[in-house]
């Protein structure tokens, strides 16, 4: 046995004074390659469009004009469709899955949940701190895929879209994964399912509430559109119509409204092994 | 306050899946202040689940638990402050080391001096530098150890403590189990083995399938305990002078040497033998762990 005493970094301790920073700094990498990986692919996409405007004859089927993949000839158009509408959300999806997954599900199948909630912190401030902790990551990655589209903005003739329009879209983006994380943070703390069923159910809600926000219009359910999150993500047009109090409200309230269910049902339940 | 833990009438489904399981059925028990409790029970007894029940990661059935004079429900983050637990089954983040762990577990706490943390690692022996993923099951359970015991609680409450522990470091724990007892600290601790908590516990409480067997002092129950017999005699004996002996039971005669069981005092076993040439003669008291086996399968 050699000596004990200060073998521990002071570095790592500065990140294990709550469980918010440690939850932060044991998702420091997975966060960093969710915010590299989102912005590169939405720049690379966003890059494309000189050649796609050069090239008006894209035809979109009607059957996908719901999806916003319309008037591929401007620039918000095509962001809307292209980005915005199909990569960018589906992968806030699962991040806010995969993410809300891990935030009570995996340390109570794991065993490790007995031994924090053993400690002076209660369960509702535990799954706050485990939120806020997804929560920063998510408006880190969209932070990231903001400062992507600044910096491909006039190199790819998207100058028509406005600054303002962007950090609408990228705040709309943000709100998107909080609410998905919120989601899944509420089913593994309301249910205690293992953490596979968690992001299962998280990511096939996320996926269906997609679809029927594309295809509502089509199967003569408009108003179907307005109980998917994805209709105030982009189907209210942050592009063109920047910040609107409507979208943004709601997705927060629907946000609160889950955290808070989930939060009263982990309260009241027995935590399982 | 003289009473640390009081449960009275305490039951516990499951009820997860289909078929509702019993946990604990009708379990009234209490440790007072400052004594060492140990809580026996074979496999599924229902020690786990008390334990749980009594830091507030499960909630009961029916029935109230006490702890230090609060409602583990309502006053849980005051309760914890005050409990060191270690789990049956401790589980701590495998990616941090064993120090990292215990910082973290520490600033929940809101600090624990980083000596007390040192001085309790040196004495198990723990490497504060390894990482848990990669520590042993016993030197994980060291860790579990440091974490229940570094912030010097009201109440020490763990569930099969020793168990991964090497003999030297098991001593070791009943040393700090002893001290905790000198500082004050009450100590409620689970174990399968009757030994290992006869060195240290004031009291012990048996539970089997939920309900409560035996509770007593260690010496109360020894008490209880049968002498058992072995004599040997120059020549036969009648086995009917011994038979209806009082307090005598498993007689048996083989040649010129006797063996029984007695309850009590053997006066009246001595006396008999006495008017025979007794060439040897022996008494042992039964073991505790035996009584305890005894309690164990009795149905
Ligand atoms: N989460 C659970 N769901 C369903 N049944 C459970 C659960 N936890 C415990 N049980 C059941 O409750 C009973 C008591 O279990 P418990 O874990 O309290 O026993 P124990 O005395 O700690 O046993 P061991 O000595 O093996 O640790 C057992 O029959 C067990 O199967
Ligand atoms: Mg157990």
């Amino acid at each position: 046995m050699t000596s004990t005493g200060n073998a521990v970094p002071l570095s790592a301790h500065a990140f294990t004074r709550s469980v918010f920073t440690k939850t932060l700094h044991d998702n420091r990498r997975i966060f960093t390659v969710w915010a590299l990986a989102t912005a590169a692919l939405a720049m690379l996409y966003a890059a494309y469009y000189p050649q796609v405007s050069a090239n008006t004859a894209a035809k979109i089927p009607d059957a996908l004009r719901g999806f916003g993949l319309s008037d591929t000839a401007d620039a918000a158009g095509y962001l809307q469709g292209a980005v915005f509408g199909l990569l960018v959300p589906l992968l806030a999806t699962f991040y806010g899955a995969a993410t809300g997954a891990r935030m009570i599900s995996a340390d109570e199948d794991s065993g490790y949940l007995d031994l924090v909630l053993a400690h002076p912190v209660s369960r509702t401030r535990l799954l706050l701190q485990r939120y806020a902790a997804l929560a920063a990551g998510g408006v880190a990655i969209a932070a990231a895929v903001l400062l992507a589209m600044l910096a491909v903005r006039s190199g790819a003739h998207l100058g028509a879209v406005s600054v303002t329009g962007f950090a609408a879209q990228a705040v709309h983006l943000a709100l998107l994964m909080l609410l998905f994380g919120a989601l899944g943070t509420a089913l593994g703390a309301a249910t205690g399912r293992p953490r596979a069923t968690v992001f299962g159910v998280t990511a096939a809600i996320g996926v269906a509430s997609y679809a029927l926000n594309g295809f509502a219009p089509q199967i003569g359910a408009d108003g179907l559109r307005y109980a998917t999150p994805f209709h105030y993500y982009i189907g209210t047009h942050p592009l063109t119509e920047g910040f609107q109090p409507l979208p943004i409200l709601t997705m927060a309230a629907a946000t609160a409204v889950l955290l808070a269910v989930g939060a009263w049902r982990f309260d009241r339940r027995d935590l399982g092994r | 306050m003289t009473t640390a833990i009081e449960l009275t009438e305490l039951t516990k489904t499951y009820s997860r899946g289909r078929a509702a399981r019993r946990g604990l059925d009708g379990l009234t028990l209490s440790v007072r202040a400052g004594e060492v409790f140990g809580y026996l029970g074979p496999n599924g007894a229902g020690k786990s689940t008390t334990i749980r029940l009594l830091l507030d990661l499960i909630r009961p059935t029916s029935g109230t638990v006490r702890v230090l004079g609060l409602d583990p429900r309502r006053d849980a983050v005051e309760l914890h402050r005050r409990v060191g637990y270690l789990a049956g089954d401790f589980v701590a983040d495998g990616r941090q080391s064993a120090g990292e762990c215990l910082a973290f577990l520490a600033a929940l706490r809101g600090g624990v001096p980083a000596a007390r943390i040192g001085e309790l690692a040196e004495r198990l022996g723990l490497d504060p530098s390894a990482r848990i993923r990669s520590l042993s099951k016993g030197n994980r359970q060291k860790v579990g150890l440091v974490q229940a015991f570094m912030h010097r609680p009201d109440l020490l409450i763990l569930d099969e403590p020793t168990s991964g522990l090497d003999p030297l470091v098991q001593q070791t724990f009943l040393d700090m189990v002893a001290e905790a007892r000198t500082a004050g600290q009450t100590v409620f601790m689970s174990s399968h083995i009757m030994s290992e908590v006869e060195a240290v516990a004031d009291r012990v409480a048996i539970i089997r399938e939920g309900r409560l067997v035996a509770a007593d002092t260690v010496a109360a129950l020894r008490a209880r305990s049968l002498l058992e017999v072995r004599i040997d005699f120059a020549a036969p004996v009648p086995e009917a002078e011994f038979a209806a002996l009082p307090g005598v039971t498993g007689l048996r005669l083989d040649g010129t040497t006797l063996t029984c069981h007695v309850d009590g005092a053997p006066d009246a076993l001595l006396k008999a033998a006495a008017r025979h040439t007794v060439i040897g003669l022996r008494a042992d008291t039964q073991d505790l762990e035996e009584l305890f086996q005894s309690y164990y399968a009795a149905a």
